[in-house]
């Protein structure tokens, strides 16, 4: 029994050397360099997958179907776990997502330094600071913008938020077009900054690419925290209400987790 | 989620062709659940004729998982397929001590968004070796009582897709790419035909080369079987329940969300065997579950085997 017990052992021994050849190029403690960092804004609709031309219902009755939906993202900033910030150089940090066109719901930021995130921010619009510029301080973006529509005149500025379709409710009987589209009035910017968690490390490395998987639910912008009924006026381009859909933007993102592959 | 059981089942799937001996029916049973659809999930019992018989088999089988992304309400399910033909083997090297090996060959598929991801290959070879601790010799006791425990490993011999890792069920794979350490333990005991047999099992996974590293598994078992026999053949109809609890799976040594769970199955089978031959057959039905954050269901497992007694 004895012999049996070592060949026993031995094979545990043998075993447990393998187990300690495992690779020790860890990637935890090598935080050297830069790497890339992808955002990916996955649009939904009251949880739901989103698709245009579809019927959602809202709290309120009402019933909607989306044909446009587009935003403008700016000004990233990522939290690393000590609790410093890197900011993407402003110069490279405007986006549109456009629901529509697949290629704009990934953002790829090159040349961030690896190291562990814990939280993401951003800003839904164009920054005061940057408008202020005027028309020739805008770089590029502004003919993305556009391009894309996202853009009343100069003098009005940029769209922050774009979402239109049609409606019904229980007094629009026949459907309806609405209009929603957020930014600067005369009393209000509008431009409100987003910051969220991140549910795992998203962990930058030259040989890692974390992608940020973010859901933007777009029926928070009407049917949020404040309840905008389109039946009472179903274009929405200033005046009260768009106040109270720019808070409502401050609930309609949330990391749902984060790959890194 | 290593929910998938490893079909590890060590069984010595004979029948006794001794002239001098009666059947003595010694049940043993072990499932070894691994993360990478791996395995199967055992028959889990076999029975045999005597000690130190050794055998060669093959088997098949089949495991029905349903995913969902859990990114949306409104997401679809999709069915996955996991395939696994097994050549199995078990010899005895002396006294007390057995080694058992398998040698599997995965062939899965998966539903998609746009149609069907297949993968195929080798899975990861396991070598296990069981001390018998302690056994009743005689028939002319009450009860019949047989003890073994046991420590095996698991090689990387099939290969882990990062990939698809990533996705929502990260054991769709050949293999898990790590070295693995099994411990096993198995308590028998009979009374006359009628016989439980109770086995739990706990896998150490490390992590492998692509700094992932599947949870730790612990997997039980207790099973009752009848061995009936008649002049040329041997039956035994086996009724139980099998269970695996999975640890959390970690990238980068960070754990990945929604990766534990547990499993509880209820399992019918049964074994036939005449001369050197014996062929064994069961299913399992999920009772209890929740995998993956609820993003993986199993429908269902079953299995068929051929063992020929060397």
């Amino acid at each position: 029994m004895k012999f049996q017990l070592k060949n026993i052992a031995a094979v545990v021994a043998i075993s447990l050397s393998f187990a300690s050849c495992s690779n020790d190029d860890d990637v935890n403690s090598n935080t050297l360099g830069e790497g890339n960092l992808k955002l990916e804004f996955d649009q939904i609709y009251n949880g739901a997958d989103f698709a245009f031309n579809t019927a959602y219902t809202n709290s309120n009755g009402e019933v909607v179907k989306v044909d446009v939906a587009k935003y403008i993202v700016s000004n990233i900033v990522l939290t690393k776990m000590d609790g410093s910030v890197y900011t993407v150089p402003k110069s490279e940090s405007y986006f549109i997502i456009d629901e529509e066109t697949e290629a704009t719901h990934l953002i790829n930021l090159p040349n961030i330094p690896a190291a562990d995130y814990t939280k993401v921010s951003f800003g839904i619009g164009v920054d005061k600071e940057q408008f202020d510029l005027g028309a020739t301080g805008q770089t590029s973006f502004l003919q993305t913008a556009q391009d894309a529509g996202m853009m009343w005149s100069w003098s009005a500025g940029y769209k922050f938020v774009a979402l239109e379709g049609k409606f019904t409710s229980s007094t629009v009987t026949t459907e309806a077009q609405f209009k929603v589209h957020t930014g600067q009035t005369g009393n209000d910017y509008n431009y409100n900054t987003i910051t969220l968690d991140l549910p795992d490390n998203a962990l930058v490395r030259t040989t890692i690419t974390p992608q940020i998987h973010i859901m933007a639910d777009l029926s928070k912008i009407i049917d949020g925290t404040n309840v905008i009924n389109l039946s009472d006026g179903a274009t929405i381009m200033g005046g009260e209400k768009l106040p109270l859909i720019t808070a409502n933007l401050s609930n309609m993102f949330e990391v749902h987790h984060v790959h890194n592959d | 989620m290593l929910f998938f059981q490893f079909g590890l089942a060590m069984d010595k799937d004979s029948i006794a062709t001794n002239p001098f001996a009666k059947y003595h029916l010694q049940l043993e049973a072990f499932d070894f659940c691994d993360a990478c659809g791996c395995s199967a999930s055992g028959g889990s019992m076999g029975f045999a004729s005597m000690l130190n018989s050794n055998f060669v088999g093959i088997r098949y089988f089949n495991q029905s998982y349903k995913s969902n992304d859990g990114l949306y309400t409104n997401s679809p399910w999709y069915n996955q397929d996991f395939n696994t033909m097994q050549i199995w083997a078990r010899i005895p090297v002396v006294k007390k001590v057995q080694v058992s090996t398998f040698i599997p060959y995965h062939f899965h598929s998966r539903a998609i968004e746009n149609g069907n991801q297949k993968i195929q290959g080798l899975g990861d070879i396991t070598v296990l070796g069981m001390y018998q601790v302690f056994e009743t010799k005689k028939d002319s006791t009450f009860f019949n009582h047989s003890f073994q425990i046991g420590t095996g490993i698991k090689m990387p011999t099939g290969k882990f897709n990062e990939a698809n890792a990533g996705t929502v069920n990260p054991s769709f794979q050949v293999g898990t790419g790590s070295w693995d350490y099994l411990f096993a333990t198995e308590y028998v005991i009979k009374r006359k035909q009628l016989g439980l047999n109770a086995m739990l099992n706990y896998v150490v996974k490390t992590e492998n080369d692509k700094q992932y590293r599947f949870g730790n598994q612990f997997n039980y078992a207790g099973t009752f079987f009848y061995l009936y026999e008649t002049s040329k053949y041997a039956i035994v109809p086996q009724l139980g329940l099998a269970g695996e609890v999975y640890g959390t799976n970690y990238q980068y040594k960070q754990k990945v969300r929604n990766t534990e769970g547990d499993i509880l199955f209820g399992k019918l089978g049964f074994e036939i065997g005449r001369d050197q031959f014996s062929f064994g057959a069961n299913a399992m039905l999920p009772i209890n579950q929740n995998l993956t954050g609820g993003n993986v269901r199993a429908n269902y497992r079953w299995s068929v085997n051929l063992n020929y007694s060397l």
